[in-house]
């Protein structure tokens, strides 16, 4: 889905993996916001079909990966639309032009083209959220968190570290359902379980925030191993995808 | 790091005639390296370059001296050609290792490791150990280890320090003066020493039956994680009422999922598991727990009450109060003084304990064990031994999927090796770490 996660040398070596997160990340966002402001059925369906071409071609993903990750998409929007459209206001509308009437149920067409109107957006949202996460690598995101947009560090690589330990989080979650079963109580999900998974994310917390500290992290003066820089690669992805979008919109 | 731990020093402390305290807390951190007991809450980045520099970034070194020194620092720790790994894909073993270079890579005078290998396997705990030995033998740093594991630790040290349950130190030397003067001291205070020889092990070694109607059963059961490889294939495994059984074999064999397998925790692939005539993963909870006990390798992610004594009575009935009073006594967490206590900041030997103790006082019929004996110093082994043979007097089926070849040959009656997921029969070579 949408994680940002550790992403193949084939994918950090290409032209969007190469360029600043924070570039792509205002491209996305751009197109994203552009949505937002139009009913028009079709920028959405442009704009997630370019987000999977730019993961594709310059962002050098594997089909396979990204098919992935978009996985839980198909379903997403066919919930959201059909949802919209059966519980559209448009029904109860008595000079709409009506589709299907079952039982109760009156579906009418403005209330279907309402539905088919979120459902795209629904994927638009979804095809870029999961392009950008894709091309972008944790590591490089908290780099250029710190070095570009002068985030605090003990935030950017606070949350770094807190993301190494989500399969962790996983395991825990197992591991404390096995332990209920074991004692006779119901594996389900209980209120307990949670308070458990929290215990031990805390703990695990608190032992890594000593280590970081044992390695000199809060102390003044940090140098930086890996460098992010401004680049004109980055001024080319944020033209280029500021270009695509106009186009899109132009295309109205 | 004092004022990282909640609590009150008295005395004074100096590293390299440095006064510990927050003022001089920069100055001391770059002079000390530590590494912890539990990789999983210190390895920070996501790459193993990455990790490494983590430490010499904060101490300020330049890049181009970052960029020699890394590659350098993961080669000393056994890792070369680490580089890209990913740290959360590497073993155990090899994530201690990297911690270790992450710790070394700036050239601390000081190394603190607080038992680093105590969620090792022997062949990992061994590696660690080489390499600890490389750093002693090239002088490179002082190093202090704080360890259970007195086989691995004796041998690398030039000075032991012993201390008692009360903090106090017992004894304070070059190792061979302190064995020959205050031995029986140690021994008396509950500390490993070094020279102890093991118990032989059982010799009947097979998955055949045991003696009258099995606890449990395993029929050519397999198993495979999703995607994965299996993990194992065609194991047919017996347990009689009482019986005793060691589960050995390398990490990775499949110890530790046959032991959920018999437990019900993990439904086979093919096969089938029977507990007592049932399928273990299809009865109702309350059924299971009555039927069979298992302690989970990490004690914490076991804990369900507030308080030793809330988790210890965890479904008891009332009848059934007295004994755990009873079983917690005999494991050395007396009600009187340890019920009220949240089982989290209890030490790592009493928080094992106790994760036996929940599960004993159900007197199950069968009890599976994940590495139970970790982190036990003399005294809490002997307390987890002796509950556990009352536990087979009272006619507990014993299984204990572990490495630790002492804790094998001190309850087993007959041990099982697992090498890739099967079971070794009698006279199949048993790899060398196990019969080490």
């Amino acid at each position: 889905m949408i994680a940002v996660q550790a992403r193949t040398d084939r994918v950090a070596a290409s032209p969007l993996g190469r360029a600043s997160p924070l570039a792509t990340l205002a491209v996305a966002v751009a197109w994203l916001v552009a949505l937002a402001t139009t009913t028009d059925p079709r920028p959405p369906v442009l704009v997630a079909v370019v987000a999977i071409l730019a993961a594709l071609g310059p962002g050098r993903v594997a089909p396979r990966d990204l098919a992935r990750g978009l996985a839980p998409l198909w379903l997403a929007a066919l919930t959201v639309g059909a949802f919209n459209a059966l519980l559209s206001p448009a029904n109860a509308d008595p000079s709409a032009a009506v589709v299907v009437v079952f039982g109760p149920v009156r579906l009418t067409t403005p209330a279907i083209e309402a539905g088919v109107a979120l459902a795209l957006r629904v994927v638009a949202i979804v095809a870029v959220g999961v392009a950008w996460a894709r091309v972008t690598d944790a590591t490089h995101l908290a780099d250029a968190l710190v070095q570009q947009a002068r985030l605090p560090e003990r935030f950017a690589y606070g949350a770094l570290a807190a993301l190494q330990a989500i399969p962790w989080l996983a395991e825990d979650l197992v591991a404390l359902r096995e332990a209920r079963r074991m004692r006779g109580l119901r594996a389900t999900w209980h209120p307990r379980i949670l308070v458990g998974l929290l215990v031990l994310a805390i703990r695990r917390g608190d032992r890594l925030a000593v280590a970081m500290d044992a390695r000199g992290f809060s102390t003044a003066g940090r140098t930086r191993y890996r460098i992010v820089r401004w680049s004109a690669l980055d001024g080319a992805v944020v033209v280029g995808g500021l270009a695509v979008l106009a186009a899109i919109v132009a295309l109205r | 790091m004092p004022w990282s731990v909640p609590g009150r020093m008295a005395g004074e402390l100096t590293v390299d005639g440095l006064v510990v305290d927050t003022g001089t807390a920069p100055a001391v951190i770059e002079r000390v390296g530590v590494v912890f007991q539990d990789p999983s809450s210190q390895l920070v980045m996501e790459r193993a370059e990455d990790d490494v520099a983590f430490g010499l970034e904060g101490r300020g070194w330049s890049r181009e001296r970052m960029r020699a020194r890394v590659p350098d620092a993961l080669a000393e720790a056994g890792l070369a050609g680490f580089e890209r790994r990913r740290t959360a894909r590497l073993s155990g073993g090899e994530q201690q290792r990297l911690a270790l270079a992450g710790a070394f890579a700036p050239r601390p005078g000081l190394l603190v490791l607080d038992e680093p290998t105590a969620n090792l396997d022997p062949p990992g705990a061994s590696a660690f150990a080489a390499r600890l030995a490389a750093v002693r033998s090239a002088r490179a740093a002082t190093v202090v280890l704080v360890e259970h594991r007195a086989e691995l630790a004796w041998p690398l040290a030039d000075l032991v320090l012993a201390l008692g349950a009360d903090g106090a130190p017992l004894g304070f030397g070059p190792p061979g003066e302190i064995l020959a003067r205050s031995r029986d001291v140690l021994a008396e205070a509950g500390i490993w020493l070094p020279d102890e020889p093991l118990p032989p092990l059982p010799l009947r070694s097979s998955g055949g039956a045991g003696t009258g109607e099995p606890v449990v059963e395993a029929h050519d059961v397999a198993f495979a994680f999703e995607r994965g490889v299996a993990v194992l294939r065609g194991v047919d495994l017996a347990v009689g009422p009482g019986e005793r059984v060691a589960l050995l074999g390398p990490n990775g064999s499949g110890k530790s999922t046959l032991g959920r397998l018999l437990v019900g925790l993990l439904r086979p692939a093919a096969g089938r598991v029977r507990l007592a005539g049932a399928d273990p993963s299809r009865l109702a909870p309350h059924d299971l727990a009555r039927r069979a006990g298992y302690v989970m390798q990490d004690p914490e992610r076991g804990f369900l009450g507030a308080t030793v004594e809330a988790d210890l009575l965890l479904g008891l009935a009332t009848g059934e109060r007295q004994r755990a009073g009873d079983v917690a006594d005999a494991l050395g967490l007396p009600m009187a003084a340890f019920g009220r206590r949240n089982p989290f900041t209890l030490s790592g030997g009493e928080q094992r304990r106790l994760s036996l103790a929940s599960q004993l006082v159900r007197r199950p019929s069968l009890l599976v064990l994940d590495e139970p004996t970790f982190g036990q110093d003399r005294r809490g082994y002997g307390a987890l031994l002796g509950l556990l043979r009352a536990g087979v007097d009272e006619g507990t089926a014993i299984v204990a999927a572990t490495h630790d070849l002492r804790f094998a040959g001190d309850v087993a009656e007959r041990v099982v090796h697992l090498v890739d997921g099967r079971i070794a029969g009698p006279g199949a070579t048993i790899p060398p770490q196990d019969a080490a």
